[in-house]
């Protein structure tokens, strides 16, 4: 066995392959010490091969114990060793000891998506845990997990999809695993990135898959019949399909009481219209439309403008660039050089740009609405999509000034109904509440 | 889905000041336009829920698969391509006067075809869309915009420089005996109902149009609105001399807290959007009536990849925009508006005579060819519960 393992992996230098002697009789044994638990291995075989060793115990051990599998494919061998097993060949016989080595034992902190009130507990890089995760929260018997094997991926990450049986449309189940049978890269490192390997269309405008590293949010959609998809390696699961307002919902408004939660709801949908059109509005009032606003703020506007001496539209290209400069650099940056360049950021933005006569002081409160209401986006990935759709509304309204936005935003609600997510609507009102009330009313939940 | 058919209903209530509604009543204010008024109400309401109560048998067919059910080939595709061409033509003459419009009082100085081009390729963008995400865009649109409009119109009745005794005066005008022109006019008040032509594909089986007196509320509301706001705002005589007669109403209003002092500006925004709106839909209308007329093309509401001859229909539908803009000037405009408003309620005539006979037969089980739609099918494609 030994010089098979040793033939298919090319003899590495931290495989350990020993023939091991005790006495009364050999066993062949190997295994990668990076990859395997090694307090298991010493209980699980060395202790019992050797100074407790009884012939008839340790072959009854190799048949019973849960942790052997009778190994018998030479195949198999190598793959196995590379997942974390030890293999010994012990009377003519091959077994895989699974004994990997777990870095993660407890749930991660909440990092991207914070809760005040809700569960601090997130997704870790190990997907058994990520697992029981899930079970432990969504502990009913209708939960599917079903294991999507790809052959043609060199990484051999381990790829769940997770649904509610009773609950999930079975159309979308098919179209989920034939999607991601399509996904034709060999090498997939993260969830985001299977995410855009699974959306339909590479060049969307909008997400289409939710990713997100909250059990909690999981479990929601679990229950509203949606479909998850988890992948070893990667602390966020894939929920889909997903709506545009689920991406902005965050969970304290499932938490948090009823009025302050619309209140941050209707906070963030007018956010993402102003960090969306206010630059695009700036340019066609003071370039296009100065009559609509009232006299003694287009007066107050065009005055600030006074010492600069371009058109409006390259005064807010040029606080935009920095602004979005200035998000990368301090996002990328380590974190103690972080604050230094906000702080010089800042500096930039906000005094020294307007004194110079750059920009005038206007353009700097659109620059800094942009980007806070771009931060109050619960979801990252929809930020930044959110982020690009705003150059759109700035060139048409270089060109064609007010009419060109109100076009413009009719547009992308046309762009937005015409989406589906796994053939359901992505932008539509009303879709889900009576489907889902009705539900509820016909399973009652029992407490503990 | 019923709320569906009411925002077509309540959208063109909404939409009549753009096809020049208000300005050919108006014209008539002292000779029968008041009396007239009541008679479309009554006709409108009674087209309205006669033919969508017609429609109620049909399930899941729209217009087309009537006519291939009932009607010999070359009739349906007469009928088919008559309809077409009432529908495009009306999105035509709202988008030239709407770019016209804007052009006056938003980009006086940029050509008047620049604001036409942005204005037709959003339309055809939005019209060659399936009509599910027609749908879609038509309830969120209006669920933004209309809280807005019916702000602005009550702050327009509500205001203290509206001038009830000229309306008074006016509404004195009722007993005078009713002229044609206004009744044909007022009755476009009430053709919302005529998107059931169309999205009626979109309703399952067991579909009924409930609640049909929002008809008679919202549009009769809608009718005295356009009307008399305009009258008490410039007085009895004065409101005769305005071509853009709501555009100049709402100049009248202010607002005293706003960033936008004039109203007039966010009424031209609040009516771009549903411009686009009455023009996605028309049009979207008459590129399904002319698919219907090839055996090619079988009807599928939801199919969100946009086959290659919707953008063609579309793109001949802005192409004959921009021929008709190239003709027109505003008079001649409102005289087209005119003859489009009088056609179109003979075509609503035909279709109410149709419909009735096609209920008709299918009471009596006559009909032409068998059922082809699927067993069990519901409007969101996929399969009942």
């Amino acid at each position: 066995m030994l010089k098979e393992v040793k033939n298919k992996l090319g003899n590495p230098d931290d495989l350990i392959s020993e023939t091991m002697d005790n006495g009364y009789t050999k066993m062949e044994f190997c295994f990668f010490p990076g990859m395997c638990d090694i307090n298991q291995v010493k209980n699980g075989i060395l202790v019992p091969f050797s100074y407790r060793f009884d012939p008839d115990e340790f072959r009854r051990m190799l048949r019973a114990d849960l942790a052997f599998i009778h190994a018998d494919k030479p195949d198999e061998w190598a793959s196995m060793l590379l997942k974390g097993c030890a293999l010994l060949e012990y009377e003519g016989e091959v077994f895989a000891f699974g004994a990997v080595r777990r870095m993660q034992t407890k749930p991660d902190p909440t990092e991207v998506e914070a809760s005040l009130q809700g569960p601090q507990s997130a997704y870790t890089e190990d997907l058994d845990l990520n697992l029981n995760l899930v079970r432990t929260v969504y502990n009913s018997t209708t939960l599917s997990v079903e294991w999507h094997q790809k052959d043609n991926i060199a990484s051999q990450s381990r790829i769940m999809i997770l649904y509610d049986r009773e609950k999930a449309n079975r159309d979308t189940v098919k179209e989920v695993r034939t999607q991601l049978d399509k996904v034709g890269k060999n090498l997939i490192l993260g969830a985001g990135q299977l995410a855009k390997l699974m959306s339909h269309n590479r060049h969307r405008l909008f997400p289409v898959i939710l990713l997100t590293e909250r059990p909690d949010r999981t479990v929601m959609h679990l229950n509203k019949g949606k479909i998850v998809v988890m992948l070893d390696g990667s602390r966020f699961a894939l929920l889909m399909p997903v709506r545009f307002f689920d991406f902005l919902s965050a969970m304290d408004d499932y938490y948090e009481p009823f009025w302050m939660s619309r209140f941050l709801i209707v906070l963030r949908y007018i956010s993402m219209l102003l960090t969306l059109t206010l630059p695009a509005l700036y340019i066609s009032i003071v370039s296009y439309n100065p009559e609509v606003f009232r006299v003694q703020l287009a007066f107050s506007i065009d005055g600030s403008r006074a010492a600069v001496p371009y058109p409006s539209f390259i005064e807010v290209l040029i606080m935009l660039f920095m602004i979005e400069a200035l998000i990368e650099a301090s996002i990328r940056l380590p974190r103690f050089v972080g604050s230094t360049a906000a702080t010089v950021g800042g500096l930039i933005l906000g005094q020294a740009a307007q004194q110079a006569g750059l920009v005038s002081s206007i353009m700097i409160i659109v620059t800094s609405v942009v980007a806070i209401s771009n931060f109050v986006i619960p979801n990252s990935t929809f930020s930044y999509f959110i982020r690009i759709i705003k150059y759109v509304f700035v060139a048409v309204s270089i060109f064609s000034g007010l009419i060109g936005v109100v076009v413009t935003l009719f547009m992308l609600i046309v762009y937005l109904c015409n989406m589906r997510s796994f053939g359901e609507p992505y932008f539509a009102l009303f879709m889900n509440a009576k489907k889902h009330a009705g539900k509820d009313q016909t399973k009652p939940q029992k407490a503990g | 889905m019923v709320r569906f058919f009411y925002y077509h209903v309540i959208y063109v209530g909404m939409m009549n000041i753009m096809v020049l509604v208000p300005s050919m009543l108006i014209s008539h204010r002292f000779n029968g336009a008041v009396s007239a008024m009541p008679i479309a109400i009554v006709s409108g309401t009674l087209f309205a829920c006669v033919t969508s109560f017609c429609f109620q048998r049909f399930p899941g067919m729209g217009l087309p698969e009537l006519y291939k059910r009932f009607l010999p080939r070359w009739l349906g595709i007469a009928l088919n391509l008559l309809g077409a061409f009432a529908w495009a033509t009306g999105g035509i003459i709202v988008l030239y006067s709407y770019s016209n419009t804007i052009g006056l009082f938003f980009n006086p100085e940029t050509s008047p075809y620049i604001n036409l081009a942005i204005m037709s390729a959003a339309c055809i963008w939005a019209a060659s869309r399936c009509s599910r995400s027609v749908q879609f865009t038509q309830e969120m649109l209006l669920i933004l915009s209309s809280p807005v409009i019916f702000w602005i119109m009550f702050k327009a009745i509500l205001s203290p420089w509206l001038d009830w005794d000229a309306i008074r005066v006016v509404a004195g005008r009722i007993t005078e005996p009713p002229s044609v022109v206004p009744f044909f006019a007022a009755t476009f008040v009430f053709s919302g109902y005529l998107n059931v032509t169309l999205f009626n594909r979109l309703t399952e089986r067991g579909h009924r149009y409930k609640h049909l007196w929002i008809i008679p509320v919202f549009c009769s509301f809608f009718l005295l609105v356009s009307f008399f706001v305009p009258i008490g705002f410039h007085g009895t005589q004065a409101v005769g001399n305005y071509l853009y007669l709501w555009s100049v109403t709402m100049d009248c209003l202010i607002m005293k807290y706003g960033f936008i002092q004039r109203v007039l500006y966010l009424f031209l925004l609040l009516y771009t959007l549903l411009s686009l709106l009455f023009v996605m839909n028309t049009w979207h209308t008459a590129m399904e009536f002319v698919k219907a007329c090839t055996r090619r093309y079988p009807p599928r509401p939801e199919q969100p990849e946009v086959p290659r001859i919707n953008w063609y229909i579309c793109t001949v539908f802005a192409v004959c925009t921009f021929g008709y803009a190239y003709m027109m000037n505003d008079l001649r405009n409102q005289m087209v508006s005119e003859l489009w408003l009088i056609g179109r309620y003979f075509i609503e005539l035909l279709l109410l005579l149709l419909v009735i006979l096609f209920a008709c037969l299918e009471r009596k089980g006559v009909r032409r060819r068998p059922d082809p739609r699927p067993p069990t099918k519901n409007a969101n494609g996929v399969p009942g519960p």
